[in-house]
């Protein structure tokens, strides 16, 4: 991806998002008394304000990316290796989705180990056993220290509770 | 209180070992976090975070503070050994570090950046005891619109300052200011983008945003690429550097001090521009300057008395005006928070035993970073084995726990994930983190100033100009402006 191509797409991703924002988001979602004495102590004066600066920003970059004629620092890799890299990236999206549906179920000690071997897995370690070792005891010592130290309550989960 | 009676105080509260220890532990953190290439010693601060919650908010901040300062000394360790600089700022000395090792002197190297290290951090830990305070009783003259634009001054210097873009910079700030308005109203406590969400009711959780923005995103970036950093350690060899060495270098190492402490009290340069001015001054000064970049060992020490220069003057924006100098002393205003402080002028007052408790924590984490320090250089190597593929889903794992810590609410683990990925995409796209999380910070302040300012003012903007001292600073902003635009329109004409 070109310098150009970056500019000019975080340009026009800053002005849909301000326009989004003017025309939906805060219309809707961000709610203003009726007698408010001036324009500018209302809630929605801040979010308006910075939606409007965001789409200026946007507009710069726009202007700055169609200025640039030089493709400079071309960063695209082979497509095999980017196909490989998307399908590593799904799978941890679908890792930390899971964590978050399953957690108040299995609790977060039991949910955190799946996770370390899962993520270690993802990248490939050469290192099993360590990994299995490491899975299981990281997740005990800090359920330890934030449980038993920090007075924190660590969510057990429906089936097997720790002491 | 007098002078002394303030430093008794503070040393009433820091004179026990539990203090001691959390510093020394905390430099030790930051150390070996710093000399592991993928982490940094802003991610060991925000990991560390969560743990400081049960702890006394002294001996909670002089942990953070340990794993700062270790953090920015480990990062020239791996400089040095593989060619890796463990934080940006130590991206100078890899330029005689790296030729020095190459040579078979790095054991030479990383002591003269010990030593460097200590003294310029020495040096900046007084520099912070004697401005603090000074600028602090300045500073409880300002009212709201004094600070609303300090504020914009700091946004507008750190949006620049922080990435190769103004515009990209400014846009990572208003992306941060955007998300620091989700919650209720501060005035009249209605509804902003919560979707009737209790969880969103008190705003999105500082230390989910913070550790989502700055964790999670290397974590993507090593599925992304698990092959990545991977670099050939050099040995030690046996030469040590010498006091008289020490001494060749010393004019360097209290010049890179005094540079890293002037740039370090400026909010936003931060210690990788500092690390590099120090050096071409050097380079400048030195009668060896032919030497420079083939493995000259004043340019390590000047290289490292510039990043570590700024260690604790970043420290004198954030204690006395309550402004973060950079990311970590961000993410210490928000332990500061989180322990029911504000950092600022009235902190000097009201928690003047707080105050100089970290001074003088802070002034003894020198000898605590020279002591850990010659012992992380010997350790180096066995750091430097951690497999990355054990290494970040124990990332992971702690992230978890420590976002799910501040509230015990699922509901911030899932924050976290989410800004995870958009500071993935922040990476991608060239988007600087910096500006995001400071404005996500100061995004409420700064709103809450300018609506008191307007309420003060019965809605005219005039008293945003109402005194030499907001004058001041929109002369500041306009020529931080000026000069960061021109700097970029002149770079561009040079590069076509």
């Amino acid at each position: 991806m070109s310098d150009k191509l970056i500019q000019l797409r975080l340009g026009i991703g800053a002005i849909s998002l301000a326009a989004f924002l003017l025309l939906i988001a805060i219309p809707f979602w961000v709610t203003s008394p009726s007698n408010v004495p001036n324009i500018i102590l209302s809630p929605i004066f801040w979010p308006n304000t910075l939606a409007i600066i965001t789409a200026l920003t946007g507009l710069g970059l726009v202007l700055s990316g169609l200025s640039r004629f030089s493709l400079k620092e071309p960063i695209s890799l082979n497509s095999e290796k980017n196909t490989k890299a998307f399908f590593r990236l799904s799978i941890l999206g679908f890792i930390m989705g899971i964590t978050i549906l399953v957690m108040p179920k299995l609790g977060l000690v039991w949910t955190m180990m799946f996770v370390f071997l899962s993520s270690a897995f993802l990248v490939g370690t050469t290192y099993t056993k360590t990994a299995i070792i490491c899975s299981i005891f990281l997740p005990l010592i800090l359920y330890l220290f934030f449980a038993h130290v920090a007075g924190v309550a660590i969510p057990q989960g429906d089936y097997v509770r720790l002491p | 209180m007098s002078f002394v009676d303030n430093i008794m105080a503070g040393f009433s509260l820091v004179a026990n070992l539990e203090s001691f220890l959390a510093l020394l532990v905390g430099i030790t953190i930051g150390t070996v976090a710093g000399a592991i290439p993928g982490l940094s010693a802003t991610m060991a601060v925000a990991l560390t975070l969560p743990f400081t919650f049960s702890m006394t908010p002294i001996t909670g901040i002089l942990l953070l503070l340990g794993v700062y300062k270790g953090g920015i000394f480990g990062g020239s360790i791996p400089a040095i050994l593989i060619k890796t600089p463990g934080t940006p700022a130590s991206s100078a000395t890899i330029l005689d570090g790296y030729p020095l090792a190459e040579k078979g002197q790095a054991g030479k190297a990383l002591g003269m950046a010990l030593w460097a290290s200590c003294t310029a951090d020495l040096i900046s830990n007084l520099a912070l005891i004697l401005f603090a305070g000074w600028l602090a009783s300045f500073a409880l003259n300002f009212g709201p619109p004094e600070f609303f634009t300090l504020i914009l001054f700091s946004l507008t210097i750190i949006a620049g300052v922080s990435g190769e873009s103004l515009l990209r910079g400014a846009l990572s700030a208003m992306f941060g200011l955007l998300l620091a308005t989700v919650g209720l109203d501060l005035i009249y406590g209605t509804q902003r983008f919560t979707f009737e969400n209790p969880n969103m009711m008190g705003g999105l959780n500082f230390i989910a945003v913070l550790i989502g923005l700055f964790a999670i995103p290397e974590i993507i970036g090593m599925v992304w690429n698990p092959k990545a950093d991977e670099g050939k350690s050099r040995a030690l060899g046996n030469n040590w550097v010498t006091f008289q060495e020490y001494k060749n270098s010393f004019r360097s190492i209290v010049r890179g001090s005094f540079i890293g402490v002037f740039l370090g009290s400026i909010p936003g340069i931060g210690a990788a521009p500092s690390a590099f001015l120090s050096y071409s001054e050097a380079r400048r000064k030195s009668k060896n300057k032919e030497n420079f970049g083939k493995g000259e060992l004043e340019g390590v020490a000047a290289a490292e008395a510039g990043n570590n220069g700024v260690a604790g003057a970043t420290l004198i924006p954030l204690l006395a005006l309550g402004v973060p100098g950079d990311v970590i002393t961000a993410i210490i205003l928000g332990a500061f928070m989180v322990h029911g402080l504000q950092p600022g002028p009235m902190m000097f007052l009201i928690n003047a035993d707080i105050i100089y408790g970290l001074f003088i924590g802070l002034i003894v984490s020198s000898v605590f970073l020279f002591f850990i320090g010659s012992i992380a250089i010997r350790g180096f190597k066995y750091v430097a084995d951690i497999p990355r593929s054990i290494l970040f889903p124990s990332v992971m794992v702690l992230c978890v726990y420590g976002v799910f810590a501040v509230n015990n609410n699922l509901f911030d683990v899932g924050v976290m994930f989410v800004m995870g990925w958009i500071g993935f995409f922040m990476i991608q796209y060239k988007i600087p983190a910096a500006p995001f999380l400071i404005a996500f910070i100061l995004g409420p302040l700064l709103e809450d100033n300018f609506r008191q300012s307007m309420l003060m003012s019965g809605s005219s903007a005039s008293i945003l100009f109402r005194g030499p001292i907001t004058w001041f600073f929109w002369t500041l902003t306009s020529i931080t402006v000026f000069t960061i635009a021109r700097a970029g329109i002149n770079a561009r004409k040079s590069n076509s």
